[in-house]
Parts: structure tokens; C-alpha cells; sequence
């Protein structure tokens, strides 16, 4: 019964992937017929623009912030779910990932009202929670922390409930001191969590564009942003390679997870 | 001198109660404010949706007009229904079709299967916008053939694409755990191979299958970028048409009360679910059933 999946997995991971890299080193479009169609590196100059470079500096300035703040607050987190004496870790959990069930876009329109001067909080409160950050990278990068932070939480939990307690009762009756103890036999028994919790974080905020484009109120490019507007105008070549040039960074953080894991099991 | 405890630093050790104190109230307040980061944006939603003014920044006064208004607002209506529409047909599909892809997977040798796994995660780990994106191209050059394939069409199929390898992921582990045996006997009672499947090992799968449902539903129902390329003109599921809305002028209030009533309902249903599995289970099983429904 594996055939089917096997024809569509390969229909759909292979078929999109090579008319994109088709598409990029060509200059099919709808404008040009089957005759005309060469195959060129012309479009690889796009990548040397310098919007397209602030665009990549800043998805990785964002994407690596974004992961190493959340990789700090939601570990810790994690962890306070896991010393918690509450029995029930379900229910701890299910309030830690409920705000992704409510429609991203709509809770990201929300912190970019909130941040913004006259806000509906400041008028309750009487003073501005968030100050007036709206359209700066303060701003993109609390909405990115805050809404990828879930993924880390999850996934550290998991390797962290994994650990067997009999080894941290051995570390303290070896004389270890708690905090040494989460050094030398917690943390790098929940490191494949920190990893898979990582790329969880780090790929989606390398490669979004709603979050940015909402919070900086479109001062802030990444390139997704870039993608979302050859897309809109219709320019497929060039949206079609810098969609590739995303395509490397994961299958690069694929390689990782498989390293750390072999069937993809902590993905869940 | 004489009725004086030793105190910790005589026995040679260095004391950390008042260290402790201190850590353990920075503690709280850290886990407090990051909660409330996490919530913030829904805390605004449900404030916004009860409140009478359409103005963004002033609050007036409670009022529970917007849930009332939610039918009479044709557009988020139109926008709602085609979410309901692709999520439904897509998790229904995706949980039919993955459980029987991860019975033939697991049919499979190791070896071949972890490289199968692999592939499978590629749906999952690919950033939306290459994945919406290269699909965007497929389904434009099958244009071709079908002119009208943008809409509801393609966005089933770019959803399926991607709940597909989640209802896997999540009924792979369950299959592990059955007994290989289960089927042998089955069959060597005389039951024929395709009912033995669906008398046999689908029970014995039927958690993940649910689990995997669930995750499926969760990602079709939120995804934004994906359906933001593979849609046609005017077949908007929600994300895509406030995002389009927020652009132009401010939404309805409205949204806003769709919104908390949806996570009330999640809510409702999660508890209710973790309720019904620990009657189920009794308490044995406590600590694994997360894993069941989180992504």
C-alpha cells in the first residue's frame, strides 16, 4: 500500500521542486512560446541587489535572534512545566500551545494595534504597555518570538520528559549541586529537543512574511517579502529563486534532524 | 552561644537559602510576564470582540453585539465557510489516506522506510512560502489542461499535501507498538487480509488515527501562507481574507468575536478530551498523552 503514497510524495516533493528550479534558470513565462525559451543565469543577478541582500540579512539576523530567545524562554518554560507539582502536564501544555489555534494573522494584527500609540490597552490601562514600538524590530521580534516560542516549549518538553528521574537521583547522591546537575545530565539529555525545537523555530521565521510585513507595518523586508511581491506582480522566475535559495537552508536543517534523530519521531 | 543551631556553613557548606528565595521569586514573575506574552494577542481579541465601539483604541462599553453580527457579515461568513469547506474535506482525506500510507510504509523494510520518513518530512519541515510557492507553479502549469484548477480544487490538494505526512507521523508510532503477530493471527483464523486490516490493526491504531485527525484539522484550519499562493481569485479562507482586509481598512469586530468563540470551543474540546481519555485510560497513562494531539 506504500506505492500510492510513494507516486504522490514524489508527484508533489519532486514535480514543484524542479519546475521551480526550471524556472528560475529560464525565461519561461507566460509571455514567452516554447521556441524562445533558453536557459540562463540572467536571473541570478537578482541575488546581488542590495534589497535582496538586506532582505536575507535580515531574515537571518531575525530567524537566529527569534530561535535564541525562544530557545532561553521557552526552555525554561519547559522546564518549570516538567518541576511543576501540577499532575496534570496536559492541561499545562494545552495552555501553552491554545494561543495557536486562534488564526495567526488575526493575533498579529492584534500586537501590531496594541503596539501601536492610541491603543485600546492604553485606553483600559491608562498607560502604554508595549511603549510605541509599532514598526520597529522590536516589534517583529516579540510577535516572532511569541508565536514560534510554542514549538520550542513542546518539543523541549518532550525530550525533557523523556529523561529517566533515576539518573538525576543519581547525580545529587553523587554530590552534584542542582544547578550542576542540570548542567552536566539534564541539559544534554534534552539537547535533540533543543535541536528539533530549534529548526522548528528558526524556519518559519527565516522564511515568513506575514508576521514582518504586519508588525513593521512593511518597513522591515524579509525575504519572504521579497517572494510575496514577485508573486503578486506575477514574476515568477525571480520569486521561484529565492524560493531555491530558501530550499537549501532547509534541506540543510533537515540533514541536521536526521542526525539527531532517525525517523523524525520528535518532530511530534 | 549555647542554644544556637549549626548552621549550614559550619558543616562546610555554602548557604543558598536567601539565593534560593530570590531565584524562586524572579521565577514566577519571569513565567507570569512570558504567559502573558503568549496570551497577550488573544487577551486583545477577546477584549476587542466585547466591545461596542468599531473604533480599534477606545473601549466603551461591554457589549456582545459583534457574536450576534457574526451571520450578518456576508464576507467573513463566505471567508469562514470556505475554511470549514477545504479543512473538512482535507483532514477527512488526509486521515483516510495517511493511515493507509503508513500501513504500507511500516509494511516496508527499515531501511527503505526511514528514507521514505524522510521524504515524508520534507511537507512538513519546508517553509510555506516554498512549499505554497512551488505548488503555486505545478498547479499553474496543469493550467494548461484544466484552465480553472485555482480554488477550492487546489487548495485541498496543497492542504492534503501537507496534513498528509502529519497523520503518519502520528500513526507510525502507534503501528510500532502493535504486535506484528496481530495480523498472522487474524488471517491464519481465516479472516482474508482486507478485513483482517480493517478488523485488526485499525483498532489497534485507532489513537494516533484521532491524534493524527485532530493535528491535521490544526494545521488545515490555521494555514495562512500555503493557501495565500495555491488559492484562485475570491476563494479566500479566513487567513488570507483578513489579511487581505487588514491592508485596506479595519475589520468587523465581528472576526474578533469569531475568534474567541473558536478558542472557547478549542478549549472546551481539549479539556473535554483529556477528560474523556483519563476516564478512559484511568491513571496509568498520564504522562504520555500529550504527545497525542500537541505538534
Amino acid at each position: 500500500m506504500a506505492v500510492p503514497y510513494k507516486i504522490w510524495l514524489s508527484i508533489l516533493v519532486f514535480i514543484p521542486i524542479l519546475a521551480m528550479l526550471f524556472i528560475s534558470f529560464s525565461n519561461l513565462s507566460s509571455s514567452v512560446s516554447v521556441g524562445e525559451l533558453t536557459l540562463s543565469l540572467a536571473h541570478f543577478k537578482l541575488l546581488w541587489e542590495s534589497s535582496t541582500v538586506i532582505a536575507f540579512r535580515n531574515s537571518l539576523i531575525f530567524a537566529v535572534a527569534t530561535t535564541l530567545i525562544s530557545f532561553v524562554l521557552g526552555y525554561f518554560i519547559a522546564y518549570e512545566i516538567k518541576l511543576s507539582k501540577f499532575k496534570n502536564k496536559f492541561i499545562l501544555l494545552t495552555f501553552v500551545i491554545l494561543p495557536m489555534w486562534s488564526n495567526l494573522i488575526l493575533r498579529t494584527e492584534s500586537l501590531a494595534n496594541i503596539m501601536s500609540e492610541n491603543n485600546i490597552l492604553k485606553n483600559i490601562l491608562g498607560f502604554n504597555l508595549f511603549g510605541n514600538i509599532s514598526g520597529t524590530w522590536m516589534a517583529v521580534l516579540f510577535g516572532l518570538v511569541f508565536t514560534y516560542m510554542p514549538f520550542m516549549i513542546l518539543s523541549v518538553y518532550t525530550a525533557l520528559e523523556k529523561i529517566d528521574f533515576a539518573l538525576e537521583e543519581a547525580a545529587l547522591d553523587l554530590g552534584l549541586r542542582p544547578i550542576k546537575k542540570f548542567w552536566k545530565v539534564v541539559f544534554p539529555l534534552s539537547f535533540k529537543g533543543v535541536v528539533t525545537g530549534a529548526i522548528m523555530v528558526f524556519l518559519p521565521t527565516l522564511a515568513g512574511f506575514a508576521i514582518p510585513k504586519i508588525l513593521s507595518r512593511g518597513r522591515i523586508v524579509f525575504i519572504g517579502n521579497i517572494i510575496e511581491q514577485k508573486f503578486i506582480y506575477t514574476n515568477y522566475n525571480h520569486g521561484a529563486l529565492l524560493a531555491v535559495v530558501i530550499l537549501f537552508f532547509i534541506l540543510g536543517s533537515i540533514l541536521l534532524i536526521t542526525k539527531f534523530d532517525k525517523e523524525g519521531e520528535t518532530l511530534l | 552561644m549555647e542554644n544556637q543551631k549549626a548552621t549550614l556553613k559550619d558543616y562546610g557548606y555554602r548557604d543558598f537559602t536567601t539565593l534560593n528565595k530570590i531565584y524562586k521569586i524572579l521565577k514566577k514573575i519571569f513565567v507570569v510576564a512570558i504567559v502573558l506574552g503568549l496570551y497577550i494577542s488573544i487577551i486583545v481579541i477577546a477584549i476587542q470582540s466585547i466591545n461596542e465601539s468599531r473604533n480599534l483604541s477606545i473601549f466603551t462599553r461591554v457589549s456582545f453585539q459583534w457574536y450576534a453580527n457574526i451571520l450578518q457579515e456576508e464576507e467573513l461568513m463566505q471567508a469562514i465557510r470556505n475554511t470549514f469547506l477545504v479543512s473538512a474535506i482535507a483532514t477527512v482525506l488526509a486521515t483516510f489516506l495517511g493511515t493507509f500510507f503508513a500501513i504500507g510504509l511500516y509494511a516496508l523494510s527499515k531501511k527503505v522506510r526511514v528514507l521514505w520518513m524522510l521524504l515524508n518530512n520534507v511537507p512538513i519541515l519546508n517553509a510555506d512560502i516554498v512549499t505554497g510557492f512551488s505548488l503555486m507553479l505545478m498547479f499553474r502549469l496543469l493550467m494548461v489542461v484544466f484552465p480553472n484548477i485555482f480554488g477550492l480544487f487546489t487548495l485541498v490538494m496543497a492542504h492534503l499535501f501537507f496534513t498528509i505526512p502529519y497523520v503518519i507521523l502520528s500513526v507510525m508510532p502507534k503501528l510500532k507498538e502493535t504486535d506484528p503477530n496481530l495480523m498472522d493471527a487474524a488471517m491464519d483464523l481465516g479472516v482474508r487480509p482486507y478485513k483482517a486490516l480493517i478488523k485488526v490493526v485499525i483498532p489497534a491504531i485507532k489513537a494516533g488515527i484521532f491524534s493524527g485527525m485532530l493535528l491535521a484539522l490544526t494545521m488545515s484550519i490555521d494555514d495562512f501562507a500555503i493557501s495565500y499562493f495555491t488559492t484562485g481569485a475570491g476563494f479566500d479562507n479566513l487567513s488570507i481574507w483578513i489579511y487581505a482586509v487588514i491592508g485596506r481598512r479595519n475589520l468587523t469586530p465581528s472576526v474578533y468575536a469569531f475568534s474567541t468563540l473558536l478558542t472557547i470551543f478549542t478549549l472546551v474540546g481539549l479539556l473535554t478530551y483529556q477528560f474523556l481519555q483519563k476516564q478512559k485510560k484511568g491513571k496509568k497513562n498520564e504522562k504520555n498523552n500529550f504527545s497525542d494531539i500537541a505538534s
